[in-house]
């Protein structure tokens, strides 16, 4: 199984009651480890309430295959549903062409440091 | 020196055949990769858009076109500073052995979609990663059954 890590931190946004995490990807989303990643994912959307927002951190994502995509926009359709956000941060060059190719970058905001994201979810 | 000067300006191919089994496309997005970058002129950035085409096209083999423990073959020829055209051939013996022309229609009918508002999990990796980044792509079907995928990118002077 190709190598991939997720890892879930609070993020604490000043001057904000806003519920944020950030989910840290590390390695690469393919065919033989996307399924069992994207369940922790859909078990930490479980868990957020309306209006909260995920920060999605790709500086360390090495490569994304088109279902681990199919899955981002699943992800980003369920927290519009609660009225939250999902942005991503920090995407690497071919992450952030191939979720162009896809017409992703035209839906997911995207922000090139976790700072500017966390200062965009403050204004929201 | 220019890392293409030993590269001959005879097409070159190169072929791999591995076994219906996901774990081995890492290995192969490595090379790739390293294949792309090297020998062809392409850039960094069509590198690893031909990554993600020979993915996509191996993990439809291994979904519907071999069985596992069958084969797929990647077969990829390479002329410098041209074009690369690449093969992905399965057996046929998978759960969904599709014909050339239904794997024609598909593309087609998909690549009409909007994906801005299509929000399903799959159906992208075709019709919108690899008929994107490629010049021609076409399906053959293979005397004694399987299919061949053809996908062939030429290069323009925007892509060196």
């Amino acid at each position: 199984m190709t190598p991939i890590e997720l890892i879930i931190s609070d993020v604490n946004l000043e001057g904000s009651d806003r519920i944020v995490k950030q989910v840290t990807f590390i390695g690469q989303l393919d065919e033989s480890n996307v399924d069992e990643q994207a369940r922790k994912v859909y078990e930490l959307l479980e868990t957020m309430p309306e209006k909260s927002a995920l920060i999605f951190d790709f500086a360390e994502l090495e490569y994304m295959n088109s279902r681990s995509i199919g899955y981002l926009t699943d992800w980003y359709s369920k927290m519009t549903e609660k009225a939250g956000k999902l942005v991503i941060t920090q995407a690497r060059d071919n992450i952030e062409d191939i979720l162009k190719v896809v017409g992703l970058t035209q839906i997911i905001e995207f922000y090139l440091t976790i700072d500017e994201a966390k200062l965009a979810l403050t204004s929201v | 020196m220019n890392i293409l000067d030993n590269i001959p300006d005879e097409p070159m191919e190169v072929s791999i055949a591995f076994p219906t089994q996901a774990y081995f496309l890492s290995g192969i997005r490595d090379f790739t990769l390293n294949l792309v970058k090297n020998v062809t002129g392409f850039s960094e950035q069509w590198a690893f858009r031909f990554q993600s085409i020979v993915d996509e096209l191996c993990n439809n083999a291994i979904e519907f076109g071999s069985a596992p423990g069958d084969e797929i073959k990647i077969t990829f020829i390479t002329e410098k500073s041209k074009r690369i055209t690449l093969f992905v051939a399965d057996k046929g013996t998978g759960p969904q052995n599709n014909s050339a022309e239904h794997m024609k229609e598909l593309v087609e009918e998909r690549r009409t979609w909007d994906h801005t508002k299509t929000m399903s999990i799959r159906g992208r990796g075709l019709p919108q990663i690899v008929a994107n980044w490629t010049d021609d792509l076409d399906f053959i079907d293979k005397e004694g059954g399987g299919l061949i995928v053809k996908a062939v990118k030429n290069l323009d002077q925007d892509q060196v």
